[in-house]
């Protein structure tokens, strides 16, 4: 297997009122092609700091992002947009569908932005919507659609281009358990057509679809540990560190 | 009521110290418009305090009585003759206290720079007289010797004074001094020229060739305010006869100041004209302020409510709020009013002495109206739509959703337009209530250019055509008051093009802020920051759009109307037009790009995470 992703001694300090907060101290990360890894920690322990710094949505003010085998923490915010259309899907927890768009062209855009041609951006678009059983609701604005809709059209998007890994940021905080339950059906699936997946919980439900689980806190990494060995995921976290108030 | 407006005040002030941007646009706004009715209100009456002076100073008639005929035209005689002795009648009438003239009229020519002028040369005795005594500014009066008087107004235009020579007839005559009246408009642009001869002097002219043209009468009351009722009276007796050239007419002291200074009665009016435009545009403006401080204060309008603070306490906030402003644009734009306005009086060629540019309470007040009528019709539409909205769903509230595509978006999308452009359309969409409000600042700003145009060509052709014969300087001076009056048109033109540009900016700011997440998405899928940049001028290109296709058969049908008087008929060329078509939209999608770009480098991680 080779990495997906690599960083290394990565930092991002944000300021603040009363002092610089260090929301990502010093983490090194390798994301292996067709891994799943779940990142947990406590509000504000710097875990979706993380995911966007290694999906180029911030610049680190420290380390190292490799993307296979490019160094792109470098890279200006064309280099990077042109860099996500085709290697990275975002799934967010606010679902981020762009509002004045259809289920349908919310799927298509990221091929349309790829340059794939229209005719078969919409077939692949309307294929991904079926296979996510969402279809019936392609021609409807976002806010014509329930939570757990949106959150469906939200990984067809994310998966139109067949990205070299999908990011996926607290995909279920917004959602009911009957909604969480289907979208983390939906990752296993992804997890289990060996598609890599970065996905930052709070829920240890969702933490437990991955093949390994970081557990974050101040920002820093502060443990990992295989999730593929059977163990339930409550006793791994036991064992782990005191993640407060994320168990 | 009074915590009511104590709440509202507090809410008002508040408000305005937190987020002073959108007031300050209002303000900068609100005062070009106020800025521009004071300036107009102040230039217009600012010659009729030194028309009165003079007035005074000279016993100015209150009742003037003038016959006019052609020359040596047969029969005029016997209607003459009898204007003469009715004017003789009515020396005598009841409330005449004192009586100038008649005094005879001589018609004929005078030299001056660049051609001839007719003439009028008033035969005076020497003396001193109980009407109209023209007040002298240099040399002396009629007295003894041959010679004549000036005009104030001919001799500033011919540049003579006491002890030079001018030409009447082809002859040399001396000045002997220059005069001031009430009972001439100043030359150049009343016409004809004026000069005073003595009997004597007036021989000499008659044998030159000048003739009679007819006289004036010049009537004093007990009191100058009966001057209308006065004529009133006795007009049937001075009609003229419809069988005869000859014209006689009756007229007030009041009625020949109105007319004294029309240069400045003619740009007051422009500026005047302009201010109300300007006025109705900032309406635009103040409108979609508000409607944006609504959307943007949705949530802390949902608060207010959910603590107990009535819709009516909110509205009353907004209005303090906004009033604030209209009453600091109204004092700002008096004060600029009455600091420019002596700079324009001064260039009037009609003002008798130095111009007193003053503005009556009754017209601040109406400065202050309008200020208040702009700010009560912008705020309080979105306001009541703001708060009419439920309190939970205040509460909840984000960006309002989009409408379905429209057909013309879908069609768009159908076209196979770039993304950005497709998005752009889609976006538009969205507040349909904006684009309009923006397209309709937009479209005055458009005619107003094309307007401008039309008049700049019409007097390019003006100053190609040789003046008519015996209106040399007059048709200067009116080519003078005509550049004037472009130099206004194309001032408003350009103030209302950057009303327009304010309203586009204003406007593309709060598109930027509702679309901020989507076009976060998008660059979080791959859209790059040129694509949004694209996208959000696209989206309020509609407005522009919509602004040119409107404003140049706007324009052009405007300058239809204004056409006509001394003006040479004359339309706007294709080319000027094309141009206005191509670079409109291109000074508009540059204004747009500066809160498209501020979009376009916002970090999009924080847009992108759940509040």
């Amino acid at each position: 297997m080779s990495a997906v992703i690599e960083a290394r001694d990565l930092v991002k300090t944000f300021d603040a009122d009363e002092a610089p907060v260090r929301a990502v101290d010093h983490v090194d990360l390798v994301l292996e092609e067709g891994e799943t890894v779940s990142v947990m920690g406590p509000s504000g322990c710097g875990k979706s700091t993380l995911l966007h710094l290694l999906g180029g949505l911030e610049r680190p003010d420290a380390g190292e992002v490799r993307l296979g085998d490019r160094r792109v923490d470098g890279l200006s915010e064309t280099e990077w947009a042109v860099l996500r259309r085709r290697s990275i899907g975002f799934v967010f927890q606010a679902f981020n569908l762009v509002d004045e768009l259809t289920a349908i062209e919310n799927v298509e855009l990221p091929a349309l932005l790829l340059g794939v041609p229209r005719g078969r951006a919409r077939r692949n678009a309307l294929d991904l919507l079926e296979r996510l059983r969402v279809a019936e609701r392609a021609g409807h604005l976002p806010d014509r659609l329930s939570g757990g809709e949106r959150q469906r059209v939200a990984v067809a998007r994310a998966l139109v281009n067949e990205p070299l890994v999908v990011m996926a940021d607290e995909p279920t905080g917004n959602l009911d358990s009957r909604a969480t339950g289907d979208i983390l059906g939906l990752f296993a699936e992804l997890r289990d057509a060996r598609q890599t997946l970065l996905l930052v919980t709070h829920d240890a439900r969702a933490a437990s679809i991955a093949d390994r689980l970081l557990t974050m806190r101040d920002g820093a990494v502060v443990g990992q540990t295989r999730l593929d060995t059977g163990t339930p995921i409550e006793r791994v976290l036991a064992g782990l560190v005191d993640l407060g108030d994320t168990a | 009521m009074i915590s009511s407006i104590r709440i509202a005040a507090r809410l008002a002030a508040r408000n305005l110290r937190r987020r002073p941007g959108p007031a300050l646009l209002l303000l900068l706004t609100l005062t070009i418009a106020t800025g521009t009715l004071g300036l107009g209100l102040s230039v217009y009456g600012s010659a009729d305090a030194a028309w009165d002076r003079a007035w005074k100073a000279t016993d100015g008639f209150h009742v003037a009585f003038d016959v006019y005929h052609p020359p040596d035209e047969a029969g005029n005689d016997a209607f003459v003759r009898k204007m003469q002795r009715r004017a003789r009648a009515i020396a005598g009438a009841s409330g005449v206290v004192a009586v100038g003239g008649p005094w005879t009229h001589l018609y004929g020519s005078i030299d001056v720079a660049g051609g001839r002028e007719d003439l009028t040369a008033e035969i005076r005795p020497p003396g001193r007289y109980p009407v109209d005594q023209p007040l002298v500014t240099s040399g002396r009066w009629l007295g003894s010797g041959d010679g004549v008087v000036l005009e104030g107004g001919l001799a500033a235009t011919i540049g003579a004074g006491a002890g030079d020579t001018v030409t009447i007839q082809g002859e040399p005559f001396a000045v002997l001094g220059v005069a001031t009246t009430v009972s001439r408009g100043r030359f150049p642009l009343s016409r004809p020229a004026q000069v005073w001869v003595t009997p004597q002097t007036a021989d000499r002219m008659r044998d030159l060739g000048m003739t009679v043209e007819g006289f004036e009468l010049q009537l004093r009351l007990r009191d100058p305010a009966d001057a209308s009722a006065f004529v009133e009276d006795h007009r049937p007796a001075f009609r003229s006869d419809p069988n005869s050239s000859a014209i006689a007419f009756l007229e007030t002291w009041q009625e020949r100041r109105a007319d004294s200074h029309s240069d400045i009665d003619i740009v007051a009016g422009t500026l005047l004209a302009a201010g109300i435009l300007l006025a109705i545009l900032t309406i635009a403006t103040a409108g979609v302020l508000v409607a944006g401080r609504m959307s943007e204060r949705i949530r802390q309008v949902g608060t207010l409510k959910a603590v107990g603070v009535t819709p009516r306490q909110i509205v009353l906030a907004l209005l303090l709020e906004y009033g604030a402003v209209a009453v600091v644009a109204t004092a700002v734009g008096i004060g600029i009013g009455l600091l420019l306005a002596p700079e324009i009086a001064n260039t009037s060629v009609t003002i008798l002495g130095t111009p007193q540019p003053r503005l009556t309470w009754m017209q601040v007040a109406f400065v202050g109206g309008v200020a208040l009528l702009v700010v009560l019709i912008g705020t309080l539409r979105p306001g009541f739509r703001g708060v009419r909205r439920s309190t939970l769903s205040s509460l909840a509230s984000g960006v309002r959703p989009p409408r379905r595509p429209g057909r013309l978006s879908r069609l768009a999308s159908g076209a196979r337009l770039p993304i950005p452009a497709v998005l752009g359309l889609r976006s538009s969409w969205r507040r349909p209530g904006r684009l309009v409000t923006n397209a309709a600042g937009l479209t005055f700003g458009v005619a107003m250019v094309v307007v401008a145009l039309a008049l700049r060509d019409s007097l390019d052709l003006l100053n190609t055509q040789t003046a008519e014969a015996g209106h040399a300087a007059s048709d200067a001076a009116v080519g003078a008051l005509y550049d004037q009056i472009r130099a206004i048109v194309l001032g408003t033109a350009l103030l209302l093009v950057m009303l327009g540009s304010i309203n586009a900016f204003i406007v593309a700011s709060f598109a930027a802020r509702d679309g901020a997440r989507s076009h976060a998405a998008i660059r979080a899928l791959g859209g790059t920051p040129r694509q949004t940049v694209i996208s959000l001028i696209v989206s309020q290109l509609g407005a522009c759009a919509l602004a040119v296709v409107l404003g140049i058969p706007l324009g052009l049908g405007l300058w239809r109307l204004m056409d006509g008087g001394d003006l040479p008929e004359t339309g706007v060329s294709a080319v000027a037009l094309l141009l206005v078509a191509v670079l409109v939209p291109v000074a508009f999608a540059a204004v747009v790009s500066v809160p498209a770009r501020r979009l376009a480098n916002r970090p999009i991680a924080p847009l992108l995470t759940y509040e």
